[in-house]
């Protein structure tokens, strides 16, 4: 295998984080998976070349998971850049973006390299050993052996001390659940709820400091105002090779939702009777971006993604305008 | 003198549009994250008090039945895993249920957020920002008005789950026209 397979060093590039990775494919593991979306692109056909791995396309035809020996992404720190790592596959991110998202804790150095251009791919020197992705699922056995068996050692102790004991134990358990929500919480917050804040912030007071926003919510009258026009926003939306594209971290729906619909609907220019309809009408293209990830997740076999991604979005075609429709009568109950 | 007023114009509405956009930040931390901080937690401790193992015997459950595999399942894999990683229930099920229930699980992420934002806290402002237009009405009275908040917010997640079911069901006949087009058995 040494004379077909070479080591290719991955570092990271500008504004990059993590890495460096060494990337050596195996015959069992040797294919190169690009989740980008529109092709296979340039970086992952170098790193493929350098390599001697095959190079596929993860939206047309993904591999089982235990040929793959890395996957190259484009994601801006959404979902899609923790699942890799969180599978212990190494992970190339063509976006600058550190650990982000709600996988964060499992994007570490050791598995993950981003902002990565063509030019940060070399021909390992062999001084550094090989990034080897490990199976995460092989459940942790240190939990069961920390815990010994109670042992019946209090003889003499007797049945209160016990139950007192085990009363402790488990406000301990307890009190230790509470705190680690609280720090998942405040970190969820702090990760993920304030910096989407201070970017729609700063949206809001331009659109609505310019005047752009009254501007705006004219344009979108006809099409936000009357359930004809969300029909024909979500069937938008909805168009197979569209949805996709505007699908990645909900940006576009949560950018209308909260700088435009939102607003309009305040300042009256919006029925609120259109609230409920336009929520399913701007998110149609919902996880379109991310069905190979999606059912990748759910541990299904290439044949289910290769014929998935296509059923899901054709579904969408149909049933976005459907929902809103649905969304529409149901608003008459409000 | 007329230049300098000028330059004195830009300076002042160029400041302006971020303090605009600075007074918005502000309501928005105070008004929405002391809730979100507190309600995420309490979740977040009752999804790791119910505990893995019991989810997964009602996932199971959920899994068998086509009404629930598209309603009770996703609904039980977005509040108890939240997203991304309540797609990974579908383990659960065969494989030619996946995409639908994929389709499901993904269309629930946001409808579920009016109500227990700890679903999807990265991506709460699909919800809040339409939500904030109602409030703005809200507390101005407006008699256009014929519901509240939460009302919208409760249809959100019942019109959600009805519309997610029936996305399931579609997206399962169009996953098996698929296969049977291209000769795949799932």
């Amino acid at each position: 295998m040494a004379k077909k397979y070479k080591a290719v060093r991955v570092e990271q590039g500008r504004g990059g984080w993590g890495g460096p990775l060494v990337i050596l494919p195996t015959p069992e593991r040797d294919k190169i998976v690009a989740i980008t979306g529109g092709g296979i692109p340039a970086e992952a056909k170098r790193l493929a070349e350098l390599t001697g791995a095959t190079v596929i396309d993860g939206f047309k035809a993904p591999p089982v998971e235990s040929e793959i020996c890395a996957v190259v992404i484009d994601c801006g720190g959404t979902a899609r850049c923790g699942v890799y790592p969180r599978k212990r596959i190494p992970t190339i991110n063509l976006t600058p973006v550190g650990q982000s998202g709600p996988l964060a804790q499992f994007i570490t150095e050791d598995i993950y390299v981003s902002g990565v251009k063509a030019q940060n791919m070399k021909l390992a020197d062999g001084s550094e050993p090989v990034t080897v992705g490990f199976d995460s699922k092989e459940k942790p056995m240190a939990k069961q052996a920390a815990r010994p068996a109670p042992a019946a050692d209090g003889s003499g102790s007797g049945a209160l001390v016990d139950i007192i004991t085990s009363i402790g134990r488990v406000m301990g358990k307890v009190v230790n659940i509470l705190f680690n929500s609280g720090r998942r919480s405040v970190d969820q917050v702090i990760r993920n709820v304030i910096p989407f804040m201070a970017f729609v912030t700063m949206m809001i007071g331009i659109i609505n400091y310019t005047g752009i926003g009254n501007g705006l919510a004219h344009l979108m009258e006809p099409l936000a105002g009357n359930i004809v026009g969300l029909l024909i926003l979500s069937a938008i939306c909805g168009i197979p090779f569209l949805s996709p594209i505007l699908g990645p971290g909900a940006v576009i729906a949560q950018v209308i939702g909260a700088a435009i619909i939102g607003p309009a609907i305040g300042t009256g220019a919006i029925a609120p009777a259109m609230a409920l309809p336009a929520l399913f009408a701007y998110n149609t293209q919902v996880g379109c971006d991310f069905v190979p990830v999606g059912l990748a997740l759910g541990e299904a076999k290439p044949e289910t993604i290769q014929i998935g991604v296509p059923a899901v979005l054709i579904s969408r075609q149909i049933m976005g305008p459907v929902s809103v429709l649905i969304a529409y009568a149901a608003s008459y109950l409000l | 003198m007329d230049q300098l007023t000028g330059i004195t114009w830009v300076a002042e509405h160029f400041i302006g549009m971020f303090n605009e956009g600075g007074k918005t930040f502000v309501g928005f931390v105070t008004g929405i994250i002391p809730t979100l901080v507190v309600l995420l937690t309490a979740f977040y401790a009752v999804t790791s008090l119910i505990g893995e193992d019991r989810v997964h015997n009602a996932a199971r459950w959920a899994g068998k039945y086509a009404l629930t595999r598209y309603s009770l399942l996703p609904l039980l894999a977005v509040f108890f895993l939240t997203n991304p990683m309540a797609y990974t229930f579908g383990v659960f099920l065969e494989e030619k249920h996946k995409p639908a229930f994929y389709d499901a699980a993904v269309s629930f992420v946001h409808p579920s957020t009016g109500l227990f934002p700890h679903t999807n806290p990265g991506e709460l402002f699909v919800w809040l920002g339409v939500a904030a237009g109602i409030t703005t009405l809200q507390t101005a009275g407006n008699p256009a008005l014929t519901f509240t908040v939460t009302d919208l917010a409760v249809a959100y997640f019942f019109v959600g789950l009805l519309v997610i079911t029936l996305k399931g069901i579609v997206t399962e006949r169009i996953t098996a026209i698929l296969a049977k087009r291209q000769g795949v058995e799932l």
